[in-house]
């Protein structure tokens, strides 16, 4: 068994930060795209599944505070918590084998979209009142509009667009796993047991 | 719109940034902890004030875009749609307050002299290294995205329904990711050329200087965060 805890190799620092630079670039293909969803964790959970728990932690820790200063919008780092449980929650789904299959990677994408709305909401709703100025946003907007209780308005906001999110992230990273050339991936031995290979 | 370091001469320019940096924190703090709707508004004062006086008056502009939005909302949701102005102003204030603190940070420091000052303290090089390489590496892989983006259209890829979308998110993510890993290797090699884990402490051409004035200011901002801090506890 491989051990959990890694020092920050040469390789391990030319990674992190091109995760968080796919974490970020993401936006752009998003864009693009005209996708509501924001794929910003991809980097993070590819970084879990090829190298582990710690180093997607760190991957989230230097992301969030990237995607503050790069975007000049402080308010990100209140949601640092999330970008941690998600690096967390994907280091557990990799030695679990979440992509083994594009079902699997689905149903834990969801699992994740489940628990990153419940804690992403309290953030929004009690720090900033419930409007963070996305596309979330509008979205809680048209739901209090429509009557719907503020705290459920956000909720229900945050719930929509982190489901279809981390679902999607996922499907994403588990095609990125199995398009590794044989060479890369050799340098990624737990990329084949996320895959549920070994 | 002002989103980086940008040269100037006032005395933020010449503070050292960790004495920015608990400006920052400072205003994080209390904006919270001090009562509403008193406390927020006068840090919001106080913290547009420093900005004039220190020669960052231009964040001004920026942090009126970035911060509107926000107010366009909360009156949208707490005003129009609810009941709720006071929350509504509250909120507003604490977001603002930090926008300003935080776009004087990024405009007076410049991120070299951040990490000198980071590895001057004996903070981990490998930290150091991470903040200013992903911030390097952030606008390379958007402008990468980008060039994908007006390749792939331009052989025909086609983004409309949902079945497009999927394969467009395949067509425009995977090279985007690959190609990144494919990095990987290169950027490895060159690090442990430059001896990253030998162990030994890099030391900073040009670490930023941290006068006695220096000090005594994040000694006061820390005193102030604290008094914050105790204000909100006791009352």
């Amino acid at each position: 068994m491989q051990n959990n805890r890694t020092s920050l190799t040469p390789r391990l620092l030319a990674l992190i930060p091109l995760a968080v630079g796919i974490n970020l670039a993401m936006g752009k293909i998003v864009a693009a795209l005209a996708i509501p969803v924001f794929l910003d964790t991809v980097g993070t959970v590819l970084v879990a599944a090829l190298v582990g728990t710690w180093p997607a932690l760190i991957t989230g820790l230097v992301s969030q505070v990237t995607f503050t200063v790069v975007d000049a919008r402080i308010m990100w780092l209140f949601f640092l918590p999330v970008q941690l449980f998600v690096a967390l929650y994907a280091g557990v789904a990799a030695q679990r084998a979440a992509f083994r299959s594009s079902v699997r990677a689905v149903a834990w994408g969801l699992g994740l979209g489940l628990v990153a709305a419940t804690l992403a909401w309290p953030i929004a709703l009690y720090v900033f009142g419930g409007v963070t100025a996305g596309g979330v946003t509008v979205v809680t907007t048209v739901l209090t509009g429509l009557g719907v209780p503020l705290g459920w308005s956000v909720f229900f906001a945050s719930m929509s667009a982190d489901l279809v999110d981390k679902a999607i992230t996922f499907l994403l990273v588990l095609a990125v796993l199995r398009s590794l050339p044989l060479r890369m991936a050799a340098r990624f031995p737990r990329a084949a047991s996320a895959l549920g290979r070994q | 719109m002002i989103l980086g370091y940008e040269s100037g001469s006032g005395f933020l320019y010449r503070a050292h940034p960790f004495t920015v940096l608990t400006l920052v924190l400072a205003t994080l703090v209390t904006v919270f902890a001090l009562p509403a709707l008193v406390g927020p508004l006068g840090v919001l004062v106080g913290i547009v004030l420093l900005a004039f006086i220190g020669g960052v008056s231009k964040v001004l502009p920026t942090a009126s875009v970035l911060a509107a939005p926000f107010w366009f909302f909360l009156v949208v949701i707490h005003v129009i749609l609810g009941d709720a102005p006071t929350r509504a102003l509250v909120v507003g204030l604490q977001v603002s307050s930090m926008i300003v603190a935080f776009l004087i940070f990024l405009v007076v420091t410049h991120p070299g002299r951040l990490v000198d000052a980071m590895l001057a303290r004996r903070l981990p090089a490998g930290a150091a290294y991470l903040l200013a390489s992903a911030l390097q590496t952030v606008p390379r892989l958007r402008a990468r995205a980008a060039a994908i983006r007006d390749a792939q259209l331009v052989r025909g890829l086609r983004v409309q329904g949902v079945g497009g979308r999927v394969q467009g998110l395949l067509a425009l993510g995977m090279p985007l990711v690959l190609g990144a890993l494919h990095e990987v290797d290169e950027r490895s090699l060159a690090l442990a050329s430059r001896g990253v884990q030998t162990g030994l402490h890099p030391t900073p051409l040009h670490p930023p200087s941290d006068s006695s004035l220096d000090r005594l200011a994040r000694l006061l901002l820390y005193v102030f965060i604290v008094a914050a801090v105790a204000v909100r506890f006791l009352t």
